[in-house]
């Protein structure tokens, strides 16, 4: 019988909704994208619409509406939490108080009262935290059964979940609880290192191969024990998270040799190595959850979910260790992905509809294509609207050829088409494209584009059949989610005293061509791997073809289409606006090309960048 | 996110963007707006052809007949298709044209489509839109942009078509008015004090005591508005070589008794005697309705009819409908 589901994730970081009809997954967004605030927590009213639109149903049609959090669980946490920290944890009991009882308890009336209806249950469903990140890494994954681990901040109670997913059931088998988290062992040291707690841990682990492990022995002794079976405990003396407004505290700091980073500040070896440090950490600990859950359940592969899941050097490190058959990892593993993981629970658990598997053997995600498109008809009455100059290329193949060449020339390219993606990462439906064979692309795109800092590497777009060609991986990685060496015979050596010596300056690393496609190669040669399948994203593997056929490098640089701080463009005059703010030559909005150079810039628009918060 | 939903037509000013399907935000939640291939809100395509034993309506109008605030199958146009038997509407409705560009979709679109009845619904407030040359929006970031519409005006007691096709691209007010563009539709009289008044609260109250006339224009017989609004009708009806049935649609104030609505009234009932043509007066069905039910004809904030708004147009409408289509059939 036909079940429509609606799962909404809200109030921590990065709402979002999802709609699964049948057990297939129909839509699923971040509320950020449409609100365009960053990591935006409030609830997701407008990924809600959007999700509805997609699949036409009215509310009062909906089956079911699940939140993906347990409310109760969590203001049980916070209780103890506060009898445990006693009076020091006033001020954080007081937080956590406004943030628990100002919504989360009253979420279904909140519901209610801005969707209009709490669907044909008339009640709203709740699956625990961890239990939605479980079902969204099970349920599209490509495996009839896997072994499950989640990963993150803390949900309700559990921080850490192991588990097994058969047929269209999840079973979780052992958690770990708060405070012991290794999802907030990373974020203290994001923080500490002068980043933003729960959206600068990318770049922390994008620091990583800058500096070395020399604290990680620091941090297993005195912050993290860890056991041979992958459970850990944290030694609360350096934290400030479970009873301060702030990650960590005095002890934390003297440990490592002084106050923490302050935001934008120079970058110093100090971060570099804590960066490194808290990786291998990290890595370790992945490593020995993942043999315990593989002896606990005796399943061959695994997949993965939660914050810590995005952790892609991590993943790829579990991967090549072999201890699985094969990993997958849901592409919105963080709580936007709880939205998702809830709905398809509530699908196959609560209503026992059959588990929609691929029949090609690949992922149900579709590719993470999950948000909303706009129609060439749409996009031509915004560009006509506004008097944009732009030309149609109507035909598929001239279109490709017609970007491809503007790639190798050397131009960088907004490229916007099909479906937006879900969860954090681009992957070519809104991106920002270039070529990885030219060593100035990573400052360019970095400096006069993205307007970040220069350290931060960019990822490859490689086509699906090429990817043995260029890295050291066997395998799809469609989502960016693992990361894998650049081939050694495309590799070249780099002089690294000049960093080495103690002077800590990262631009004279990162300015040496490390590869034939520098523009991708990280310092350590590794790569953030996107594989692009022609089923997935045909017009995005037709340009690279394109691309290929012109310079014989099947390749390019793909980085997510925003600036620094705002959240990955939605629509077409989100589009418009990033391309007219940036260096960016042309823009791809369908079957439409616009260039730069035939626009006129946009009237009362010096102050744009006061819009986003830097993240 | 606001998908748009209009796009540019030499011709009409604009249309819906052929296929486009939305769930726009509104203050009841949202509501389903899906257009069809020709760029009007429907969910099948127009045909110029009729299947046997079919009657078909080409209904004509604004946003009240185009739905803002109620998914498509919710509109009157839809809830009388399914309140007389072997009927198909055609919904033609446009949010934001007045009569003028309501007659040029019916020239672009509607001449060759084999139909019964043509019902041209006149949201009466259209009367300010005929007059009007720009059109005033909200772009996405909150800035105001004035469109050029095409027009008619009453040359030596002609109707003269100007600025068609219109320009493509929007103006700002300094651009209009250097253009000479001082006739804006911007939606209602007096829009400085009426921000002040809807600020306050009490907009209901204030029209109530003031016994406010939202449309003064059809108090003269030869008020300029009127002469050229009733030109435009005349001649759509005069054109048009079946039955033709003219529908003024109220106001709230006018349902809701705050205004008298003895002038559009008596304007529409002579231009009907005037042309022959079919009216259709759904006033008095809609006040016969309680308080209650009559302030439900509309949302809370939004004056654009409610689904319960559009049923009792429909259940007005259907009986005029059924004994038009039946004088058809018995010629």
């Amino acid at each position: 019988m036909s079940k429509t589901i609606l799962g909404i994730s809200a109030f921590y970081h990065d709402s979002a909704a999802a709609i699964v009809q049948n057990g297939r997954i129909v839509a699923a967004a971040q509320e950020e994208r449409f609100s365009r605030k960053k990591h935006d927590p409030r609830f997701p009213r407008l990924a809600i619409n959007y999700c509805l639109e997609e699949a036409f149903v009215e509310p009062d049609e909906i089956d079911a509406i699940v939140f993906y959090d347990n409310p109760l669980m969590t203001w049980d946490r916070v209780v103890k939490n506060a009898i445990e920290a006693g009076p020091a944890g006033q001020a954080q009991f007081e937080k956590a108080c406004r943030s628990v009882l100002g919504i989360k308890l009253w979420v279904a009336d909140y519901v209610r009262k801005i969707v209009g209806s709490l669907g044909k249950l008339d009640r709203l469903l709740f699956t625990e935290h961890h239990m939605a990140h479980a079902a969204s890494a099970f349920y599209p994954s490509p495996f009839e059964e896997a072994a499950i681990i989640t990963l993150d901040g803390v949900g309700e109670w559990a921080t850490t979940t192991l588990g097994a997913g058969r047929g269209r059931s999840v079973e979780l088998i052992q958690e770990i609880q708060y405070p012991h988290s290794l999802g907030l062992l990373y974020s203290a040291i994001t923080y500490y290192c002068g980043f933003k707690v729960n959206s600068g841990e990318y770049k922390l682990m994008g620091l990583a191969p800058y500096g070395e492990p020399v604290y990680a022995d620091t941090i297993r002794k005195h912050l993290i024990d860890i056991k041979d079976d992958g459970s850990f405990r944290l030694n609360l003396e350096y934290f400030g998270f479970w009873n301060d407004l702030v990650m960590t505290n005095d002890a934390f700091a003297q440990l490592f040799g002084g106050p923490a980073r302050q935001p934008e500040s120079r970058i110093t070896r100090r971060e570099m190595n804590l960066a490194a440090s808290v990786q291998a950490v990290l890595e370790d600990a992945v490593l020995r959850i993942a043999r315990h859950v593989r002896k606990e359940t005796g399943l061959n592969n695994c997949v993965l979910a939660g914050g810590v899941a995005l952790n892609c050097v991590a993943n790829g490190i579990l991967l090549r260790e072999g201890i699985f058959d094969d990993i997958w990892i849901q592409p919105a593993a963080g709580d936007a992905g709880g939205a998702l993981g809830a709905a398809l629970l509530v699908a196959h658990e609560y209503f026992e509809q059959p588990r929609v598997m691929n029949e090609t053997g690949r992922d149900s995600q579709h590719g993470s294509y999950l948000g909303p498109a706009f129609s060439t008809d749409e996009v031509r009455a915004f560009l006509d609207r506004h008097g944009y100059a732009y030309e149609r290329v109507v035909d598929d193949d001239e279109r490709a050829n017609r970007i491809a060449t503007a790639l190798a020339e050397g131009s960088v390219v907004g490229h916007f088409t099909g479906r937006m993606e879900f969860g954090p990462r681009a992957l070519g439906a809104r991106s920002i494209i270039g070529d990885p064979r030219r060593a100035d692309t990573q400052s360019v795109m970095n400096l006069r584009i993205k307007y970040r800092e220069s350290f931060r590497p960019f990822a490859p777009s490689v086509l699906a059949e090429r990817i043995g060609d260029y890295f050291d991986l066997d395998r799809e990685s469609p989502y960016m989610l693992l990361v894998a060496q650049v081939k050694p015979e495309r590799q070249k050596p780099t002089d690294s005293l000049a960093f080495r010596d103690g002077k800590d300056d990262m631009l004279a690393v990162i300015n040496q061509e490390r590869s034939d496609i520098p523009a991708v190669t990280h310092v350590d040669y590794s790569a953030r791997v996107q594989s692009v399948h022609a089923d997935d994203n045909p017009d995005y593997h037709r340009l690279i073809k394109a691309f290929e056929a012109q310079t014989g490098c099947g390749v390019i640089v793909n980085t997510s289409f925003n600036v620094r701080g705002e959240p990955i463009v939605c629509t077409p005059a989100d589009a418009f606006r990033c391309f007219m703010r940036t260096d960016m030559d042309m823009l791809v909005l369908e079957d439409c090309l616009l260039l730069k150079s035939n626009q006129t810039p946009l009237k009362d628009d010096e102050n744009w960048r006061e819009t986003y918060e830097l993240d | 996110m606001s998908r748009q939903l209009l796009e540019f037509h030499p011709r009409i000013g604009y249309r819906f963007i052929p296929g486009v399907k939305a769930r726009v935000p509104h203050e009841t939640g949202g509501y389903f707006v899906r257009a069809n291939a020709q760029g009007f809100r429907s969910d099948h395509d127009f045909d110029v052809n009729k299947p046997s034993g079919m009657r078909r309506v080409l209904l004509f109008g604004d946003s009240f007949t185009a739905g803002d605030g109620v998914s498509n199958g919710k509109r009157y146009g839809d809830v009388l298709e399914s309140q007389v038997s072997d009927l198909q509407v055609y919904n033609f409705g446009l949010p934001g044209t007045g009569t003028d560009q309501q007659y040029l979709a019916y020239k672009e679109f509607a001449t060759e489509i084999r139909h019964d009845l043509l019902v041209i619904g006149v949201l009466v407030e259209n009367i300010r839109r005929v007059v009007a040359h720009y059109r005033v929006y909200k772009d996405d970031q909150g800035g105001l942009q004035y469109y050029a519409k095409p027009y008619y005006e009453l040359v030596d007691g002609e109707l003269t078509l100007f600025q068609s096709p219109p320009a493509r691209e929007p103006l700002s007010e300094e651009q209009m008015q250097a253009q000479g563009g001082d006739s804006v539709d911007r939606g209602g009289r007096f829009p400085g004090l009426r921000k002040l008044v809807n600020k306050s609260g009490l907009r209901e109250v204030v029209q109530k005591v003031t016994r406010y006339q939202p449309v003064p224009e059809y108090d003269q017989r030869d008020h300029p508005a009127w002469l050229l609004m009733a030109a435009i009708l005349t001649r759509w009806i005069r054109e048009h070589s079946g039955p033709v049935m003219l529908m003024p649609l109220p106001l709230y104030h006018f349902i809701e008794g705050a205004s008298s609505p003895a002038g559009y009234q008596a304007r529409f009932r002579e231009l009907a005697a005037a042309t022959g043509c079919l009216m259709h007066d759904p006033l008095p069905d809609l006040s016969a309705c309680s308080a209650a039910e009559r302030r439900g004809f509309r949302f809370e904030k939004d004056v654009h009819l409610t689904a319960a708004g559009h049923a009792a147009i429909a259940q007005s409408l259907a009986p005029a409908v059924e004994r038009a289509l039946g004088a058809v059939e018995g010629r």
